[in-house]
């Protein structure tokens, strides 16, 4: 593992080594089981930086899918992505969502996504763009672990693993879909990545009475990001 | 009709060669045939224009015209004189064999219902037209990825005789208004039986942009036909259309790779108008192809990003685009090189050179074929980088040295390959030698071991060994051995020094160098020790006292040592006896044996190393020298670093030469160091670390005779002399009115740096303080220089001095190594007295004398004297109208000094006084005697009374005066004094009449106040001062006008002023007062000094 000052891999490594030791932090035990709380949080915390990570990924990225698809009014129909996890949702659905199906939700279209990325990390042509899709899964794969932790906490049964979504592109499949789909799964990735932001948000807000006494929050300045 | 058809004949045969020897005959015929024909058709309408073509050379099938009266009737066709049969038929044409090549006369016989009539035709095959069957089948298929059509038909060759050249014209047509693409023609030829025949081509716009169709057609050459040859009919039109079912809606070409620099077409085939074009960043404008396709053209593409570029077209629902890679087909591998490192794989290294642009599926593969063997690797598509080094790794063949490389580069623009043949055995780099192990054998020799991976069983290594050493520097061994299986190789190194760290590496290749490997890392090893080389170097000296004598040596070096010296041993013997000292440890390198100088028996001294191998050949000196009387001091300086020394030969001199040295200020026993030379030399230079600049040292050269040593030399020297650090010490002994005699000390040795070669004597006059003397820059002609070089002078005395005048002095040593710092003193010469006598008599003499020539001019013209300065003056005693009174007159002594003339004025002028000025009794009042009495009076002096009285102020200038602040102060001063005068005198009141009347007395005419006012009010004592004479002048001016007048100075002199006579013209004093500016004579000497002072210095 490659830990380089100023490297985003070494900061996720350092951030998810300092979640990792949040449980054996004295302070959080004070109270016995401190519940879902910092798990949702970390979790939260988790969405955000890779939110971050994924605007610098998606810029590189269609930088290299090259012009018109890095350009900033670029807005194609969907067309070949219907495959892709949609993150939009009609907002009185999501409220009549509960938190088991937000949850499940949120992982399922992680599990899919995370397959479409492996998918682009496989036909970039550059070594340094396959470098940092490889990071950036790695990140995602750490957040579809703690949303498996925050169901797990919650006694939510994970969803059901179905098979690896058929998206490999066939030979009928032409470049410039194939950029499309990239386009559009940059840009799912993204609308989820806020919707998980507020689901989790939502999720810690309505969790904050059942653990009063501990409130840790970890502060990892985007710069240091 | 027939005339056509005649005339077609006629072209034909023009066009026969073969025809132009019957050409007439043939005329002939046909003439009559036409004649016949026109006879019988126009008189009863029956065929005409026979006209005969074959399709196949077999068959002909001929038609002709019929009125049509005789539809519906039977004709009936003979071939006169032939073997056919005659046929029945009620078409207007018929088939028959193909006749032989002459003329055939044909009847037709039409039977119908009104009647029979018969028409004959001369047939001949040249009348007969060849026209290839139409070509009916044939198969068009399309590649839409290369844009390519490709058409295949049977040429249907077993028909036609062989060897018929064939003419095939093949147009392609596109979009709806069935534009030609391209004509191609195509010449074949039959081979007497069916042929498949290929012909392709690739369109500019992509196939599925618009319907593509062709059609061909083609003509036969047969040249054993002498008929006519036309073309066959055009093919029925078969067509390509467009895009693929599933996407109706697409933009072509798709996923194009292409050479950089190709024109391309794009299409788009949408249903909705396309409102823009995109390709890259570039908008283009778009060319419509038909009714659902539209396209841009683009020229000369350039190199695409890593992910192709993008061509978009944009409708008003929805984009459309596709991706095209441009790049460049592979470069041929340039700097194919093959090696191996151990013989069992070998290594093939290239670099791609000029990048292809092409990245990931579309990047180059290589593969890497051996001839020999056949077998061949290949190379996955890496990313590209220019000068990136390539490398496919190659297992070797057992028994095969030999190989033939072949390395293929290829991409979807095209393959390019490299070649390389090696003998594998002359191509070895080996690894790096590694475990580098050293066991010693003895002191100067060990074996040296290390790993080499590899399997050299069947050539010689060819290694070398760098061997450093502290001392003796970097050593290079070149060594071949046998290689080995084994990979384990070790080497025999000896010529090595005891007792020394070595440092090993090692590096190898094949005997048929190639290259080297790398250095392995590096082995350190220390030799074991040997016994020490040579013994000590030694030197011995006598104590002053002569009781005994001190051995020293000088450590052995490293490489003499041979290991760790743990001790000396020192003995001496003569030829009595032999003693030892008891072991010297190895810190303490000097001895002291108790020896008598006196003493003749002369011992031989020995000092013995010794380390852990065993003890050094021992050093021998022996105790006594050969006296040598005449031995002078020299001196000498070094070059820098050291001291270069010459002697003489002297070949008696049989051992060697010694130099010893030691610092000259050092005690006895003097001995720094000391160093030996050959016999035979006759110089040496001595270098020696601790020399300092500036010290002084004694050498001493001995030569040595018969193991025994004589002084030849003794040596002061330096390596390099320095200014002295110190100034010298003097004093001034003597000092006169014209000179000064300086003493000074010796400067130390220490101090003195290098040889002293003089003083420098600096002298400057001037004031103590001043002195400009350290500076002592060159040239100064106001500071004076003496050399001293005889260094031996230890006083100097300076002449011509001036008397009582201040010196600096400055006193400077110098070397050889320059001028060291001064030491500087001041004195004062003596003062000179005859001078100062002579200084003062003869001014005196001068004055007497001035005087009494003065005096006797005075008196000689003493009447023209009084005429001019004193004329007579009427008494005014001896006025009537002047009434003095006497007892005062005669009371007071102080109007005698009224005799005194300082002034004189030109004229005078009786008046009298009728008047007094009231502003004068007040003030009279105010400096009433009566009120300030005591304290007036105290200030009062006689002689001012007098002077004043004299010259008394004038009081109409008081007047004018009145605002002045000076005015009234000088009549203030006048009026005390004019009080004080009367002061002692007390009048009485009633006296005032008097002084009225007296001031009324004589006065001078200037400036006297003329109105009646004035005299009126003025005052008694202002009478009575304005009594007498009085010079005509205001007092007041001279101190505006004049500088030089009395008031500018103090009372005292103002005072004085008055009474020195003035001339009214100029109303300047004649005699000058004393100029108490002027400079006064402290003492006695100072107008002396001044004047030697200003004379010019020499």
């Amino acid at each position: 593992m490659d830990l380089r000052a100023g490297d985003s891999w070494g900061m996720l490594a350092c951030l998810c080594t300092v979640l990792w030791h949040l449980p054996a932090v004295p302070a959080l035990n004070r109270t016995g089981d401190p519940g879902p709380g910092p798990s949702i949080q970390k979790t939260y915390d988790l969405t955000r930086y890779l939110e971050h990570q994924l605007r610098s990924l998606a810029g590189t990225y269609l930088n290299y899918l090259g012009p018109p698809f890095n350009e900033p009014d670029f807005n194609p129909p969907r067309l070949s992505a219907e495959a892709l996890p949609s993150a939009t949702v009609n907002l009185d659905v999501w409220r009549s969502l509960n938190d088991r199906l937000r949850l499940a939700q949120n992982y399922q279209a992680y599990s899919h996504l995370l397959c479409y990325l492996r998918g682009l990390d496989r036909h970039a042509a550059t070594a340094e763009l396959r470098r940092s899709l490889g990071h950036f899964c790695t990140s995602l794969q750490g957040l579809l672990g703690s949303i498996a932790g925050v169901m797990a906490a919650l006694g939510y049964p994970l969803p059901p693993q179905g098979a690896e979504p058929a998206w490999a592109p066939g030979p009928s499949h032409s470049d410039f879909l194939q950029k499309m789909d990239d386009f559009w799964l940059l840009k799912e990735l993204q609308t989820w990545l806020w919707r998980s932001a507020k689901d989790f948000n939502r999720l810690k807000k309505k969790m904050q009475p059942s653990v009063p006494a501990v409130t840790l929050r970890l502060e990892v300045p985007a710069s240091d990001l | 009709m027939e005339a056509y058809f005649y005339s077609r004949l006629l072209s034909k045969t023009g066009g026969n060669k073969r025809m132009s020897s019957s050409k007439f005959q043939w005329l002939s015929s046909i003439i009559f045939l036409y004649l016949v024909n026109q006879a019988h058709g126009q008189s009863r309408g029956v065929p005409h224009d026979l006209n005969c073509i074959t399709h196949n050379l077999k068959v002909w099938d001929c038609s002709w015209e019929a009125l049509p009266t005789i539809n519906h009737g039977t004709y009936e066709i003979c071939v006169i004189n032939s073997s056919y049969p005659c046929i029945r038929t009620e078409k207007t044409h018929f088939e028959i064999p193909a006749l032989t090549f002459a003329d055939h006369e044909i009847k037709i016989n039409s039977i119908h219902v009104s009647g029979n009539s018969v028409i004959k035709f001369i047939l001949n095959e040249r009348n007969v037209s060849l026209v290839p069957a139409t070509l009916q089948d044939f198969n068009l298929t399309a590649d839409f990825s290369t844009s390519t059509l490709y058409l295949k038909w049977n040429d249907n060759g077993s028909v036609f005789p062989s060897h018929s050249s064939v003419i095939w014209e093949i147009i392609v047509q596109y979009k709806e208004k069935m534009e030609v693409a391209t004509v191609a023609t195509l010449n074949t030829t039959l081979i007497g039986k069916d042929s498949v025949h290929h012909w392709n081509w690739t369109s500019d716009i992509p196939l599925e942009c618009t319907p593509h169709y062709v059609k061909i057609r083609y003509y036969i050459d047969e040249l054993h036909f002498f008929g006519q040859k036309e073309w066959s009919e055009w093919s029925p039109l078969r067509n390509i259309s467009g895009p693929p079912v599933k996407e109706n809606y697409e933009v072509f070409p798709r996923d194009k790779v292409v050479p950089v620099g190709s024109n391309m077409t794009f299409c788009c085939v949408v249903g909705e108008p396309v409102l823009s074009a995109q390709f890259g960043k570039e908008s283009y404008s778009f060319i419509r192809l038909d009714r659902r396709s539209v396209a841009i053209k683009i020229n000369n593409i350039t190199v695409s990003p890593s992910s192709g570029t993008n061509v978009v077209f944009t409708t008003k629902s929805n984009l459309y685009g596709t991706v095209v890679f441009a790049g460049y087909p592979p470069d041929i591998p340039r700097k194919l090189n093959c090696e191996t490192r151990d013989l069992k794989e070998i290594t093939c290294s290239w670099n791609a050179g000029r990048p292809t642009g092409f990245f990931g599926p579309r990047g180059t593969n290589y593969i890497l074929y051996e001839r020999f063997s056949g077998r061949n690797v290949t190379y996955g598509r890496a990313e590209e980088h220019m000068n990136a080094i390539h490398q496919l790794i190659f297992q070797m063949i057992t028994g095969q040295e030999i190989y033939n490389f072949t390395l293929e580069a290829n991409n979807p623009l095209g393959r390019s390959e490299a070649v390389i043949l090696v003998n594998i055995t002359q191509r070895v780099c080996p690894h790096t030698p590694s475990k580098l192990i050293a066991k010693d054998i003895n002191s100067t020799a060990i074996f040296l071991y290390w790993h080499l991976s590899g399997n050299f069983a069947n050539i010689n290594l060819l290694c070398e060994i760098e061997i450093n050493a502290t001392y003796s520097g970097q050593e290079l061994r070149n060594i071949t051995v046998r290689g080995l299986e084994t990979s384990s190789y070790h080497v025999y190194m000896d010529k090595l020094m005891p007792y020394t760290m070595y440092t090993f590496r090692v590096r190898c290749s094949s005997e048929n160098f190639w290259k080297w490997s790398k250095w392995s890392n590096e082995k350190h090893y220390l030799t074991t020790e040997g016994i020490p080389s040579k013994g000590p170097d030694i030197w011995r000296e006598w104590r002053a006292d002569g009781k005994s004598v001190i051995i020293y040596w000088k450590p052995l070096s490293l490489n003499e040592a041979n290991g760790k010296i743990l001790s000396y041993n020192v003995s001496y013997w003569s030829e009595e006896k032999t003693r030892y000292l008891s072991e010297i440890p190895d810190s303490q390198h000097k001895a002291e044996i108790k020896l008598d100088k006196n003493d003749d028996s002369d011992y031989i001294i020995s000092v013995v190393a010794k380390n852990s191998a065993g003890s050094s050949p021992p050093s021998k000196i022996t105790s006594m020298e050969i006296p040598n009387e005449d031995i002078k001091v020299e001196q000498i300086v070094g070059i820098g670093n050291g001291i270069l020394f010459h002697w003489n030969y002297d070949p008696n001199m049989t051992c060697d030469y010694v130099i010893k040295w030691c610092n000259s200020t050092r005690s006895e026993p003097c001995l720094t160091d000391w160093k030996k030379f050959p016999a035979n030399s006759t110089g040496a230079l001595v270098e020696y670390d601790n020399f300092r600049s500036g010290t002084r040292y004694n050498f001493f050269l001995y030569g040595c005779k018969n193991q025994k040593y004589q002084l030849l030399r003794s040596i002061l020297g330096y390596t390099e002399e320095l200014a002295p650090s110190v100034a010298p010490n003097f004093t001034v002994e003597d000092t006169s009115s014209d000179s000064i005699l300086v003493k000074w000390e010796d400067i130390p040795v220490e101090d003195l740096r290098g040889f002293l070669r003089g003083y420098l004597f600096y002298f400057e006059k001037g004031e103590k303080g001043t002195s400009k003397i350290q500076g002592l820059e060159s040239g100064r002609s106001d500071v004076k220089v003496k050399n001293i070089t005889d260094i031996t002078q230890k006083t100097l005395r300076i002449v011509d001095l001036q008397g009582k005048t201040g010196y600096h002095l400055l006193l400077q040593a110098y070397t050889g190594g320059g001028i060291g710092p001064g030491k500087s003193m001041y004195v004062v010469t003596k003062e000179n007295s005859e001078g100062l006598i002579i200084a003062i008599l003869i001014p005196v003499a001068v004055a007497i004398f001035v005087g009494v020539v003065t005096s006797i001019l005075c008196y000689r013209k003493r009447e023209w004297i009084k005429e001019t300065f004193y004329p007579d003056i009427p008494n005014p005693e001896n006025s009537k109208a002047l009434q003095f009174h006497k007892s005062i007159c005669e009371g007071s002594s102080t109007l005698k000094t009224l005799e005194m003339n300082p002034c004189t004025p030109n004229n005078v002028e009786v008046v009298e006084t009728r008047s007094v000025a009231p502003k004068i009794e007040e003030d009279t009042e105010i400096k009433s005697p009566v009120t300030d009495g005591p304290e007036e009076g105290s200030d009062a002096e006689p002689e001012n009374h007098v002077v004043v009285s004299y010259c008394p102020p004038i009081i109409e200038e008081e007047i004018a005066n009145a605002g002045g602040e000076e005015a009234g102060s000088s009549s203030q001063v006048i009026y005390i004094d004019i009080q004080s005068m009367y002061q002692p005198q007390a009048k009485p009141e009633e006296e005032l009449e008097n002084h009225l009347v007296g001031g009324a007395g004589y006065k001078p005419q200037m400036h006297l106040p003329v109105t009646s006012t004035i005299e009126n009010i003025i005052t008694a004592d202002d009478l009575e001062k304005t009594a007498g004479y009085r010079p005509q002048t205001n007092v007041n001016a001279w101190n505006l006008d004049s500088p030089d007048s009395p008031r500018s100075i103090d009372s005292n002199s103002e005072i004085a002023s008055f009474g020195s006579p003035c001339s009214i013209n100029s109303r300047q004093f004649l005699i000058p007062p004393k100029d108490e500016e002027s400079p006064k004579s402290s003492n006695g000497g100072w107008s002396f000094t001044n004047f030697f002072q200003n004379k010019p210095n020499d």
